[in-house]
């Protein structure tokens, strides 16, 4: 808890400071998609990692949060905080009734029935024009006042900075919640669900609780990411979004805050560093979360916490 | 009339090719307990692999069937010893996991090897529409049809009536009992996940004839496959069958009298109402719930 607590805030510290190191542009568009990318990874593993259960229709979230500020910005011409606030709320409320409904299923049943409603969801983004306008998508939402003063350099810096804000935010809101009494009933039924049902603890309400909190920071990042790129598709809700979630927790470690993190910088930058192959990237993903799950099932983090544990394990003998 | 005699008969047609292209997942599913996110990958494997082998190369329809067949059982029984076989008993999570990491590689590695244009197997069965009453059905769906039906049969008493399908049952009732009576335990996984990719290579050959098949289709594949399944129960070949039959009266009927546009997302509404109602399926034979 202390060792996670550390680490996150070093990569606030970092964030913070970064800038100052990598002040071009192209570095803070990186530094913006990895904000974006921290945010969904905390939400995919709150589910993933706390609730135990594997939701392949995450995007769900995404794409309702990134449609709630798309329909609030072009429609309803409201500006970019009440908009990007609003989104967590109605991606939330999409969790509640989603929630409410997949998680009564477990296993591979919750996987496809999760799949099944962000299909739904994008059929109804492609299909309903006069909402949505179709696979054209809706472009031209407008950037707030910040993001379009002084140059190029500075309307990303900005960009970068409320990315870090949110991302706190939700990295501190997920910390809270996983440390409080949910959480650790949360962790309670993961382990074993039925010793955490004979002390009391009701896993389809945890569950939904959690399901909720992870479907608002997926919408937020959605909200988020909408109004950087000022565009929103059908595409919001397709698997590309979803195997990069699926690769960053699992390859950062589930179950743990910081992991998620770690894995969304690793991916954002292997991304863009091996954006010139294409298809071939995402082969060496599909390989990736292989070897992930066959060699290393706790991530990158859970290598690092067992080596953290032993060592204090061996310090007072070395005294 | 007409009309409704004309959807029927689509949808029996389609709902037959359904049944068949979730075949290999309810057989993986209903013996190994392993739901194999790569399902649709390799369908559209098979499918890729009979358009290279009868359009490119030039091989005969049945000849290529078996080719395709073979290869898939063969990169089944690999994909089960390589990669399934070692994370046996440690629950489900990590074989989904696992067949999702699998699905991104393959749906990747084909877009790579040929691209996004949609492809179809050279057929040898004309497509001259025959008339039945008032009912039109083109002679290769016909066939096809025939097909299908013979190759769900042939599936159905492999596993019911030779020895290699007894011990699968065996195995898979009670691994250990059926390694003290004397069976290979791990060839037969290793079969049956070999039998399920092979049903999923022959429906994507089979089906590409009439359709056709691109290297991205695998997960709208994956996600009928499901729905069929989720429909008639997980492991059953008459619920696989049933199942099928449903999805596809209901897509034709509901694309003919209402609309086209939202077709593809009735089978996942059925699925919805489904698991609400009786999440084992029509024939499912697992009552537990969570």
């Amino acid at each position: 808890m202390v060792f996670e607590r550390n680490c996150l805030l070093a990569v606030l510290v970092a964030a913070l400071v970064a800038p100052l190191l990598f002040g071009n542009q192209y570095a803070l568009h990186i530094g913006v998609l990895i904000m974006f990318s921290v945010m969904l990874a905390t939400s995919f593993n709150l589910i993933v990692g706390y609730v135990g259960e594997f939701p392949l229709g995450h995007t769900a979230f995404l794409g309702v949060g990134a449609y709630t500020v798309a329909l609030l910005s072009t429609r309803l011409a409201l500006p970019f905080h009440v908009a990007v606030l609003a989104a967590p709320f109605v991606a939330a409320l999409f969790g509640l009734v989603i929630g409410a409904i997949t998680l009564r299923l477990r296993g591979p049943f919750f996987v496809i029935v999760t799949l099944c409603f962000a299909e739904v969801l994008r059929l109804i983004a492609n299909n309903w024009i006069d909402l949505t306008n179709g696979p054209m998508g809706i472009s031209g939402i407008e950037k707030p006042a910040w993001a379009i003063a002084g140059g190029p350099l500075q309307q990303k810096m900005a960009y970068y900075y409320v990315g870090v804000l949110l991302a706190a935010v939700s990295l501190f809101v997920s910390y809270r919640f996983v440390y409080s009494n949910i959480g650790r009933a949360a962790v309670a039924v993961r382990e074993n669900r039925f010793v955490a049902q004979s002390i009391g603890v009701s896993p389809f309400y945890l569950g939904l609780v959690t399901f909720v909190l992870a479907a608002g920071i997926a919408g937020l990042a959605g909200g988020f990411y909408a109004n950087y790129v000022s565009f929103v598709g059908p595409e919001v809700f397709g698997f590309s979004f979803m195997i990069s979630m699926i690769i960053m927790v699992l390859a950062g470690g589930k179950g743990t805050l910081i992991g998620p993190v770690i894995g969304a910088i690793i991916v954002v930058l292997l991304e863009e560093y091996l954006r010139d192959l294409k298809e071939l990237r995402f082969s060496i993903f599909g390989l990736m979360v292989m070897a992930v799950v066959l060699f290393l099932p706790r991530g990158i983090m859970g290598f690092i916490t067992r080596r953290h544990e032993t060592y204090d394990r061996g310090a007072p003998g070395d005294a | 009339m007409d009309l409704f005699l004309q959807l029927l008969a689509n949808g029996l047609v389609i709902g037959t090719f359904y049944a068949l292209s979730a075949l290999g997942l309810t057989l993986v599913f209903g013996l190994m307990r392993v739901v194999n996110f790569a399902h649709g990958e390799l369908y559209v494997v098979g499918g890729l692999l009979g358009w290279a082998l009868t359009d490119l190369v030039g091989l005969n329809f049945f000849l290529t069937l078996a080719v395709v067949i073979f290869s898939l059982a063969v990169g089944g029984y690999l994909i089960d010893r390589l990669l399934m076989s070692r994370v046996r008993g440690q629950g489900e999570e990590p074989t989904i996991l696992l067949t999702i990491g699998l699905s991104i590689f393959l749906t990747n590695t084909a877009l790579l090897i040929v691209g996004t244009a949609p492809q179809k197997v050279v057929s040898p069965f004309a497509n001259k529409p025959l008339f039945l009453g008032p009912v039109v059905i083109t002679q290769s769906r016909l066939v096809l049809v025939a097909i299908s039906a013979a190759v769900i049969l042939a599936a159905h008493l492999l596993i019911q009536r030779t020895t290699l399908g007894r011990s699968m049952r065996a195995t898979f009732q009670d691994s250990m009992a059926a390694q003290l009576s004397g069976i290979r335990t791990s060839n037969v996984y290793g079969f049956t996940f070999a039998l399920g990719a092979a049903l999923a290579g022959a429906a994507g050959m089979l089906l590409s004839s009439i359709y056709v098949t691109q290297a991205t289709i695998g997960d709208v594949v994956s996600l009928k496959a499901f729905v069929v399944v989720i429909l008639g129960g997980m492991g059953s070949f008459a619920g696989a069958i049933v199942g099928g039959l449903i999805l596809g009266i209901s897509e034709a009927f509901w694309g003919g009298y209402m609309s086209t546009g939202y077709v593809d997302a009735i089978g996942f509404g059925l699925v919805i109402a489904m698991l609400l109602v009786r999440p084992y399926g029509l024939f499912g034979k697992q009552a537990e719930r969570a």
